[in-house]
């Protein structure tokens, strides 16, 4: 699952995937292997990915990501003159499995940061060991729990939490002024907070039904869908994970409901259009989106390998590589590994006015060792931190599937 | 509302009723619920995949693979290992089955990852009788159904070998010694099972969605219907299946959505402390 | 790496208590449970609840755990004595799966899919980081070996058995009458116990607790190290316990050797390494690692 993977792009035969992953993980083969460890003291940093399980069209990216940027930065002689050391491990979208690996890379590897994990119960999960040893995280997780929780503010999130998810999708869905909505949502803590801003929005303008759960994983979604459009609404909005999704939207095709059909990104791609085919025009789906268009995402694509398809690709990717550039950025701007120090560095790379503008992690180690205060502008959003360590905005996109891809119907831009 | 949630039951039910006749067949001569049911299944629908989407052959010989394929693994499970450790304690055998399931999983994980797929067929749009919706795949989804049950029960009642197959089943020792060829009667078990369980993928492929967790997903409801008609019985297996097919359905007037998963169970358990042999099964003798 | 392996070592701690209790149930009253995972929840929610929303002592809280562990054995023994084997196995499945919906749906208890918190640690401001560790290893060693004592008593008692005689033969079974019912609803009570008490211990542990954290295949892994570690012999399934977990976190390490395999690869290898192993062990030694140990006549 290695091989790139777009929003829009047409589905590969496995073989063909296979070999690409068996090539792409051949050119990186020995980074971080213990040989080239032993010649300045390494910096560990691991990476946590959601290679298999609900991540699993994401997590690849990430952890691509992750590499590429360590990859450059080994080639400009590491930070601080210390090569970086990477460790990736498979979260499997669950925080048992996930608890073991994240022990492995404190204990063993000695990383000083944990970054990419993905659900929220994953980074909620290993944030009790990492809180206890100064172990400084990096996340794509929405769940509103992660700033309580954070007590000793060393959580950096690179998503907007999902109450920002609900309010943007439903804000740009207000403008399409549907009267009626029906909710059914995956049940998981993603999807809880997100139905309730969506609601507290859609609800001012249109009658919005009880939202109800629904669990994945079942052999039969009759029932469900049948509750969903009983009193037939004018629209109605499904957050879920893709998996679930195409079962689901596929009942509801052939229940002949005929209103709109609206869902997270998350569920929505490549795959799902190979899976649903024709059927799939119509959904409209919303998403924290990167800056398309702009030249750092152009960036971004280029080291991905990606063309500009002036489409979505690889809405966590993007995020992978920007967590792990801030990160080693704030290591050199704090000349030390000591997670309060990185983390006060981290919001001087990259939040606040008047300083150098960067857009990757080299040209950022040049201006920061020629002295210059910088300010990094990433491929996923202009990460800018709060005192949360939460995003203080990203930018909303919502697209309606026309002949299987993503048409642009409306966007919300950053605000600041 | 409800003649709808009904007739949906009954799609439910189309889906469950072939593979639960075949692990009941199955039950017959392992004597342990084989849980690799599941990924025989999935094996049976990414069979169908592959000839379908990546070979771009018509979907009638898709289905032919999904059974050629479900025959094949399900032969290769009992001949590598099923067989082999047979006098094992049946739930020792129970968890070989679920390492089998787990195994056969993966391997299809390994080629195929873990995303979503589809068959090369057009989503329809329902027609409406009597103001019900149901669309021509789900039709057709219940004739087959229908008619694999009747043809194997045929073959049970009628055949010889369907004869011999019971009598093995029943008692493998009598059967041996009145000259029934018990390799041969099992081997045979194993490969037409093995052809319902992918056809079921294949089914399964076209209502739900084809991921390597579709199988797993239907094995709890496929052990219900079975348990619930009594272990043994095709028609047990497919009154079973209708009834926790609509019992699915049905639940969500009580129940919250959440807790539908667990209904499979909740019918088992309950059923199985007023009628620990099932609602259509006779009491026998534990060896 | 030395603080690895102490946290693997508590892993497989939890592992062992959840292998003992199981074989208890099984060995002794060739009761099939795979609910595991559902008794293991149990203990790790109610003490996980009790001391981070009662604010009850760490101790009662992991005492209350086990007390809730024992129930819910006792009243699925209570129910299901009589069934079958391989229909209880589903039974005990089922039970599970709906301990874990109740944990994912009941929010207001449990906090649903985002985890429970757990602050409290048994003895937490007396060490510091490492000593803990150690301390907490202890802690699980201390319980794995009072599990492993219990068990062994009860494998030797007059009823122990007993029990094991009769439990090839349900027929006999039941014309035994009352008392080998009763006995055996409360070995499986203890062994329930013994999974909640784990459970408890691995709450206070972890710190943060999901239902994503139990599900079935937590049952299917003890199984296995029973199985592989040899059915009915104690000491066997403490092997098979690690052996499981070996290959488990082994794999990990690989990984950072070989980069062939990416992480979705690797985690697949891993699941039918398992699968083939147990598969592998049963074929050339059917008995498991360590076969169950036949009672001399003279034994104490």
């Amino acid at each position: 699952m290695t091989s790139p993977r777009t929003l829009i792009e047409k589905t590969s035969l496995p073989t063909r995937r296979a070999l690409i992953q068996g090539s792409a993980a051949l050119a990186v083969a020995g980074l971080g292997a213990p040989s080239i460890a032993r010649a300045a003291d390494p910096i560990a940093i691991g990476s946590l990915t959601p290679n298999t399980g609900g991540g699993g069209p994401f997590g690849p990216n990430i952890a691509a990501s992750h590499r590429r940027v360590v990859e450059l930065v080994n080639g400009m002689g590491g930070v601080l003159g210390r090569p970086i050391m990477l460790f990736q491990e498979d979260s499997e979208t669950n925080p048992e499995p996930s608890a073991r690996a994240a022990t492995k890379l404190i204990n063993v590897n000695k990383v000083m940061a944990i970054l990419g994990t993905w659900s929220s119960s994953v980074t909620l999960g290993i944030m009790p060991m990492c809180q206890e040893r100064d172990i400084i995280q990096m996340c794509t997780s929405s769940s509103s729990d992660i700033p309580l929780r954070d007590a000793k503010r060393l959580v950096f999130n690179f998503q907007a939490l999902s109450p920002v998810w609900g309010k943007a999708i439903a804000e740009l869905c207000v403008q399409r002024g549907f009267k009626t909505y029906a909710i059914m949502a995956l049940n998981n803590d993603f999807t809880k907070s997100m139905v309730d801003s969506f609601v507290a929005v859609v609800g001012k303008a249109a009658v919005v039904e009880e939202p109800f759960n629904y669990n994945g994983g079942q052999s039969s979604y009759r029932a469900e869908v049948e509750k969903l459009i009983a009193r037939k609404p004018a629209a109605v909005f499904i957050p879920s994970y893709v998996q679930d999704f195409t079962a689901i939207y596929k009942e509801i095709f052939r229940a002949g409901y005929e209103g709109q059909v609206i869902t997270s990104s998350l569920s929505t791609g490549p795959q799902f259009v190979q899976a649903v085919g024709k059927a799939a025009d119509g959904i409209i789906h919303g998403f924290p989106v990167p800056p398309i268009g702009s030249p750092v995402y152009k960036e971004y694509l280029a080291e991905a390998g990606l063309k500009d398809t002036g489409q979505v690709q690889h809405p966590f990717g993007t995020a992978g590589r920007d967590q792990m550039s801030v990160l080693l950025l704030a290591i050199e701007k704090a000349g030390t590994l000591e997670a309060a120090k990185v983390g006060a560095a981290i919001h001087a790379v990259t939040t606040g006015p008047g300083k150098t503008s960067v857009t990757n992690v080299v040209d950022g180690l040049k201006a920061l060792r020629a002295g210059k205060e910088i300010n990094f502008n990433g491929a996923s959003s202009s990460v800018e931190f709060d005192a949360q360590n939460q995003l203080k905005s990203r930018a909303f996109q919502l697209a309606q599937i026309k002949d299987g891809a993503d048409t642009v119907i409306a966007r919300l831009e950053e605000t600041t | 509302m409800i003649g709808q949630l009904i007739l949906n039951g009954f799609i439910n039910a189309a889906l469950l009723a072939p593979p639960a006749v075949a692990f009941t067949i199955l039950f017959g001569i392992l004597k342990f619920p084989n849980f690799a049911i599941g990924a025989y299944v999935t094996v049976g629908a990414f069979a169908a995949f592959a000839v379908n989407v990546q070979l771009g052959l018509p979907i009638w010989v898709a289905v032919v693979g999904a059974m050629a394929a479900g025959a094949a693994v399900a032969w290769l499970s009992d001949a590598l290992v099923f067989k082999p450790l047979r006098g094992h304690a049946p739930v020792t055998l129970l968890v070989v089955s679920i390492a089998v399931a787990f195994i056969l999983e993966q391997c299809v994980r390994l080629f195929y990852g873990g995303n979503v797929r589809g068959f090369d067929l057009a989503l329809e749009r329902p027609m409406r009788l009597w103001g019900l919706r149901i669309t021509k795949e789900q039709l057709e989804i219940l004739v087959i159904s229908a008619v694999i049950t009747l043809l194997v029960h045929l073959l049970l009642t009628y055949t010889a070998v369907g004869k011999a197959m019971r009598a093995t089943a029943d008692n493998p020792g009598l059967a041996e010694v009145r000259g029934i060829p018990h390799r041969r009667i099992a081997v045979f078990t194993w490969l037409l099972c093995g052809a319902i369980f992918g056809l079921s993928g294949f089914l399964a492929g076209l209502d739900l969605v084809i991921e390597p967790h579709i199988g797993w997903n239907l094995t709890i409801p496929i052990f219900a219907a079975a348990i619930l008609g009594g272990i043994g019985s095709a028609g047990g297996a497919l009154l079973g299946a209708i009834l926790v097919g609509i019992a699915e359905e049905l639940t969500v007037l009580v129940l919250p959505t959440t807790y539908k998963v667990a209904v499979g169970f909740l019918i088992i358990t309950i059923l199985l402390l007023f009628r620990p042999h099932g609602l259509f099964g006779q009491a026998e003798i534990k060896k | 790496m030395s603080a690895y392996l102490v946290a693997m070592a508590t892993y497989v701690g939890f592992f062992m208590i959840l292998a003992l209790a199981l074989n208890l149930q099984w060995g002794m009253t060739g009761m099939v449970n795979f609910g595991i995972a559902g008794f293991y929840a149990l203990g790790a929610y109610a003490s996980g609840i009790l001391t981070a929303k009662a604010g009850w002592p760490v101790g009662f809280g992991m005492l209350a755990g086990a007390a809730v562990g024992a129930a819910a054995g006792a009243l699925v023994a209570l129910l299901s004595v009589r069934l079958r084997d391989d229909f209880l196995a589903i039974v005990t499945l089922g039970f599970a799966e709906v301990v874990r919906l109740i944990c994912l749906n009941e929010d207001w208890l449990t906090e649903g899919p985002r985890g429970l918190k757990i602050d409290a640690r048994p003895f937490g401001s007396v060490f510091g980081r490492e000593d803990y560790a150690l301390f907490y290893l202890a802690l699980v060693a201390t319980a794995v070996l009072a599990v492993f004592a219990v068990a062994e008593a009860i494998r030797r008692s007059p009823y122990g058995r007993v029990l094991r005689a009769i439990r090839e033969d349900d027929v006999v079974a039941s014309v035994l009458g009352k008392d080998v019912l009763v006995f055996r609803v409360a070995t499986f009570a203890i062994g329930a116990m013994f999974m909640g008490l784990a459970g408890a211990l691995f709450a206070h542990f972890i710190q943060n607790i999901s239902p994503y954290t139990f599900l079935p295949t937590v049952s299917i892994f003890i199984w296995m190290s029973v199985i592989v570690g040899g059915a009915g012999n104690n000491k066997g399934l403490l092997v098979g316990a690690g052996v499981v977990m070996l290959i488990l976190e082994g794999s990990r390490f690989l990984n950072d050797f070989i980069r062939v395999l990416d992480a979705e690869k690797l985690s697949s290898i891993r699941i039918i390494l398992i699968g083939v192993l147990l598969i592998v062990i049963l074929r050339f030694r059917p008995s498991g690692l360590m076969p169950e140990e036949k009672f001399k006549p003279t034994s104490d």
